[in-house]
């Protein structure tokens, strides 16, 4: 059987994923999104007609069960400290995380 | 050879709504410390859904409507995918093929009088990501400006120079601000810009690739950089090379392009429908509701100063350059009821300096039009002469008080009875006879002085006119 | 011999706490005893799967002391001669999916172990509200992505109470366990394929998947955002009914919270189900799935006990006057869950983007030279292998050059799916349904370990619940006896858009008919342990 995910575009869906796996992961995740993907060519078979729309939600809204959109009105939030609180690692209120190289042009 | 640039600019445009795209936080933090205008929903916690701003639409369509864009009945929030720190989702909810309006132009007035139309490819309500900054090796994050309300918006390749690229950020700014929709202000980031810049033979029809400039933050830096890029682009294809579609960004301080790196900018966004959020539905009556107070654009009252007013083109320019000063003008023009055009030039001449002055918009001003066109009418018909019109606006600026009361008040009304001057006037020649000595052996220039003189006597309330006829009459007949 | 305080109805306790036979605290402090008789040691990371095997170990972390201060509340407020809510001092769990202030909200994953949420899920705020008590957040698959609870990151995971061998069902499994065993009267879970429904069935209880819409998900840490619904589990459809009421409605913090008024669920309960139309699907007595060993699709009639169990609670609906109507076509059915594998996985993959290490949850503690690493290693190191998976899916399918041939085909299926229910619920139509009658599971509950690990027959185990969520109609499993091996069977019952109090009739109904059989007798062997 031919596989539709071959090392290379795992390595690359690994990457566009921003995942680090060991080889072991690796081998058993290509193997089951191979398998996966088997069941999902079922829907390939399907015969889809023109003008089928795409279904986003199953239900659809209507004008009275769709909630009015927002009032702009400023709610501060109470709880900023807990949300801080959570952060890895903070300095002076700000967020901190490892650089971003940029190359300069020549 | 010669070449030609070939600009598009991408725009974004922070709304000025008082609270953010999905959340209740307020949406501006220009003041505020770091990581303290948040909340779980605008810093993405696990389980936090996001919920429209109303005002963040109708501002939309304020836009869209100007740019002449076509809105769309039904439009969808798309969640654009990608990994940044300053993005705390993981992606970015923005519109993607069903954006609320799509095409339009602007047309942007260049220097040399010529009209160019710039068109627009795509207008689409997005959120903003946080702010991040180096330091020492490290990004340091800022969350506050997360969720705060975007317009992008692409103009077509329609832009030829640097200069051209900076009318069209001039003059969006300034319909920005006449709309009431976002603040402008490019310091601010209310108004940020990416241009993509490319080059070819003058005359050419394809295109070549193009280098997109990230991060051009003020007209200056929007002409500086594309200049810069399209000197960079000339210079390697004449050196043989070619130009890579790279992403570059813009170092103000240091007046530099650096590329970015590829794996920032290399994306498949997997963009798909936001399900957390129902589409936009924009009947015609909530349409309506949004454009019944839909302003007279600048451009078209620009023309319709000229037209109506009879104004040249430069003042008819500077008075609608911003919707207050040329709201202003016409509540004046109207109190008063003559020409327009001098109502123009006590506006660009003198109130113009007072708001430069203070900082204050036009309607701002304690001195209303009203003041204005009776300050005006008092100098026209000769009640208080022009340097004390002139006084009076700041006095009434400072007071509040109607520029009449003032003048009665401090007794400002200009002397015209001419038997009261000339009564002055004699007095002035018999306490000076060298000086009449002089006038009359031929230094006629002398007149001034003695103008000079009856001023400081009537604390300048002489009219000027009179005084003059009356000073001659004397000196030359009674020699 | 009077029911036990921890098997009481949900309704019965409420009804007692609130008359003052019974105080929210002496029912909290029976509830909590016979946790600590029946549960184990909870859920930890790095746990031994293998630990105290005759245990049901449905929590991840039990809130005692939070939940008699919770009591202590509801019976000051009744001393105060106050309302203390419909469901005063009714004990219940939440799956570890919703967040809740001040407490761990894990996901069952190493990701989120050390997250605090600083604000509470919607439901879980208005079943509180309502007096009931939270007795702490239960064990799922981690961030729900499976159907038998085993690839929690907190181990033990949760055992079916009716049989510790076996999976209680997944994702909620720690919901569906500890209402089965006891340990609270209902639990929170949520539905994205049948997560609330299959492990219901597995254990026995009632298990409720409302209309998409009919509550808030905020809260709900998201794993398929189209498709999650937060549902009831209960041990009756009265205690089902009567928790739906206080949860459902429109919330304005999502916006997909339908703003529809809520009808009165416990007032048409006893009315029965005379001249309503029960349809019987030929489509829902099989399932087709991919042959383990080459992939070929093979169709298979489901097992005989479950196929019984249908049929009969369809005569049992028919004797009380139901019209059952036979051969009702719903011929994409099986497209279920290939459909599910892509439209999941994208919003999946979305979902899980947040999880960075940037602000919140897992980051590595090795070194790293630049962002992108801290990324890779700290999602790498912080999901297991089940959100893995369906992130590399997700990014597969969506990506630009496959999303046309995967991802937009997968939604316009959905609308397939869809319409076969319009059709057939359809007042004007040609079967003018009430609700469709099916089983829930095409199995009983599986042993532990079974088919853990091939993700592919896992998720098979979804295919009869997973078409409501495409459709978001409402769908609620029930009891429907227990097969020779002593393992309970699920009925199902589907209905149009918001048609939930329409299936709580049918399935008070139902319970009424069949009140007096044996198997009703029949309780869960660790309860008498
Ligand atoms: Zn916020």
């Amino acid at each position: 059987m031919q596989e539709e995910i071959t090392p290379e575009l795992f390595e690359h869906l690994v990457e566009l994923a921003a995942l680090e796996l060991t080889p072991e992961e690796g081998e058993y995740l290509r193997a089951q999104l191979n398998k996966q993907l088997q069941a999902v060519h079922e829907l390939q078979a399907i015969p889809l007609e023109e003008g089928i729309p795409p279904a986003s939600h199953g239900v659809s809204y209507t004008p009275e069960s769709s909630p009015p959109p927002r009032e702009d009105a400023w709610k501060p939030y109470p709880n900023v400290e807990a949300l801080l609180s959570q952060v890895p690692e903070t300095e002076e209120g700000y967020i901190v995380v490892p650089d971003i190289p940029h190359e300069a042009l020549s | 050879m010669e070449y030609e640039a070939i600009i598009g600019l991408e725009t974004h445009i922070q709304l000025n709504t008082e609270t953010k795209i999905f959340c209740s936080c307020k949406a501006d933090s220009w003041n505020d410390p770091p990581n303290t205008n948040i909340c779980p929903v605008c810093t993405g916690l696990p389980g936090v859904l996001p919920v429209l701003n109303k005002a963040a639409v109708e501002k939309a369509v304020l836009l869209a409507h100007a740019m002449h864009s076509e809105i769309r009945p039904v439009s969808y929030f798309d969640r654009k995918n990608y990994f940044y720190p300053d993005l705390p989702k993981g992606y970015q909810i923005s519109q993607y093929d069903q954006s609320l309006a799509h095409g339009g132009y602007l047309d942007v007035p260049m220097r040399d009088g010529e009209m160019r139309r710039v068109s627009i490819h795509k207008l689409h309500i997005e959120e903003d990501a946080g702010k991040t900054k180096n330091e020492q090796g490290r990004r340091l994050i800022d969350f506050n400006r997360c969720g705060v309300p975007l317009i992008e918006m692409v103009t077509g390749p329609d832009i030829r120079s640097a200069e051209e690229a900076a009318q069209y950020l001039i003059r969006l700014r300034q319909l920005l601000r006449w709309l009431g929709v976002s603040e402008a202000d490019m310091e601010k980031g209310h108004l940020r810009c990416d241009a993509n810049v490319s080059i070819r033979p003058k005359g050419a029809d394809y295109l070549n690739p193009k280098t997109e400039i990230k991060n051009v933050n003020s007209i200056d830096a929007v002409r500086q950089a594309i200049e810069t890029e399209i000197k960079r682009q000339i210079r390697a294809v004449e050196g043989g090379g070619k130009v890579e579609a790279w992403t570059l960004s813009w170092d103000e301080d240091s007046g530099t392009l650096s590329k970015m790196r590829s794996k920032e900018t290399e994306a498949d966004y997997r963009y798909f429908r936001e399900p957390d959020l129902l589409p936009i539905h924009m009947d015609e009556a909530w349409k309506s509701e949004i454009l019944a107070a839909f302003p007279e654009l600048p451009l078209e009252r620009r023309t319709r100063f000229m037209a109506e007013y009879g104004l040249p083109a430069y003042d008819a320019d500077l008075l609608t350059a911003e919707r207050s000063l040329s709201d202003y003008f016409e509540a004046a023009v109207s109190a008063y009821g003559g020409d327009p055009k001098r109502v123009s030039n006590w506006l660009l001449n003198d109130v113009m300096r007072m708001l430069n002055e203070s900082g204050k918009t036009a309607g701002e001003l304690r001195l209303t039009p009203q003041f204005l066109a009776e300050i005006i009418k008092m100098v026209d018909k000769g009640t208080v002469n022009t340097p004390t019109g002139k006084g009076l606006l700041e006095k009434t600026e400072e007071t509040g008080k109607s520029p009449r009361e003032i003048v009665e008040a401090e007794g400002l009304g200009q002397v015209s009875d001419s038997e009261a001057i000339r009564q002055i006037c004699a007095q002035i020649l018999a306490d000076n006879p060298e000086q009449v000595a002089r006038y009359r052996g031929g230094k006629t220039g002398l007149l001034g002085w003695f103008m000079g003189q009856v001023m400081r006597a009537t604390r300048g309330k002489a009219d000027p006119n009179t005084t003059r006829r009356i000073l001659q009459e004397l000196l030359d007949t009674s020699a | 011999m009077s029911t036990p305080i921890p098997f009481l109805p949900a309704h019965e306790i409420a009804r007692q706490v609130r008359s003052g036979e019974l105080s929210a605290r002496q029912v909290t402090e029976a509830v909590l005893e016979h946790i600590a008789r029946v549960d184990g040691i909870p859920g930890q990371l790095g746990g031994d799967p293998q630990a105290e095997p005759d245990k049901v170990h449905a929590f991840i972390t039990l809130t005692a002391k939070r939940a008699l201060t919770q009591a202590e509340t509801v019976d000051a407020r009744i001393a105060a001669g106050e309302d203390p809510g419909p469901l005063a001092g009714v004990p219940f769990t939440v799956k570890d999916i919703f967040t809740v202030e001040g407490t761990p909200s894990t996901a069952a994953s190493r990701m989120l172990a050390n997250f605090i949420a600083p604000y509470t899920a919607t439901p879980v705020e208005r079943l509180e509200n309502a007096g009931a008590v939270m007795l702490g957040k239960v064990n799922l698959d981690e961030y729900t992505f499976g159907s038998s609870s085993e690839s929690s990151a907190f181990q033990p995971s949760p055992r079916n109470p009716w049989n510790l061998d076996r999976v209680p069902g997944g994702s909620s499994g720690g919901s569906t366990a500890a209402v089965a065993a006891g340990e609270g009267a209902l639990s929170l879970g949520t539905d994205t394929a049948g997560s609330i429904r299959q492990p219901a069935a597995f254990c026995g209880v009632v298990g409720v998947k409302p209309t998409y819409g009919r509550v808030s998900r905020y809260g709900l840490i998201a794993f398929g955002s189209s498709l999650d619904v937060p549902g009831p589990v209960a041990r009756n459809v009265t205690d089902a009914a009567l928790m739906l009421q206080v949860m459902a409605g429109a919330d304005p913090h999502d916006s997909t919270a339908v703003t529809l008024p809520v009808p009165d669920y416990l007032s048409g309960l006893e009315k029965g189900v005379r001249g309503l139309r029960i349809g019987l699907s030929p489509d829902y007595f099989r399932i087709t799935y991919p042959d383990p060993q080459d992939g070929s699709l093979r169709e298979e009639a489901l097992p005989e006990a479950i196929r019984t169990a249908v049929l009969k609670a369809a005569e049992a609906l028919a004797a009380q006057g139901a019209e059952i109507v036979e051969d009702v076509p719903m011929p994409h059915t099986r497209y279920g869950i290939p459909a599910y594998f892509v439209i999941s996985r994208v919003e999946a993959a979305s979902n899980l983007h947040r999880f960075d290490g940037v602000k919140y949850g897992y980051r590595t503690s090795q070194p790293v030279a630049d962002l992108r690493e801290m990324y890779r290693k700290s999602r790498g190191e912080g999901f297991g292998v089940q959100p893995k998976l369906r992130i590399l899916m997700g990014m597969y399918v969506s990506a630009a050059q496959y999303s046309e041939q995967y991802y937009n085909r997968a939604l316009r299926i959905r609308t397939l799916i869809r319409r076969d229910f319009e059709r057939v619920f359809d007042p004007a139509g040609a079967y003018r349904l009430d609700a469709l009658l099916t089983p829930t599971t095409p199995t009983t509950a599986f042993p532990m370990q079974d088919v853990y690990g091939d993700s592919v027959l896992m998720q098979y185990a979804d295919q009869l619940t997973v078409p409501a969520n495409h459709a978001g109609i409402p769908g609620l499993s029930l009891p429907g006896g227990l097969d020779a091996e002593g393992l309970p069977l699920g009925i199902q019952l589907l209905g149009p858009d918001f048609s939930e109090s329409t299936l709580f009739r049918i399935g008070r109904a139902y319970e009424k008919a069949t009140a007096e059989e044996a198997w009703r007798a029949t309780t869960p062997k660790i309860v008498h342990g």
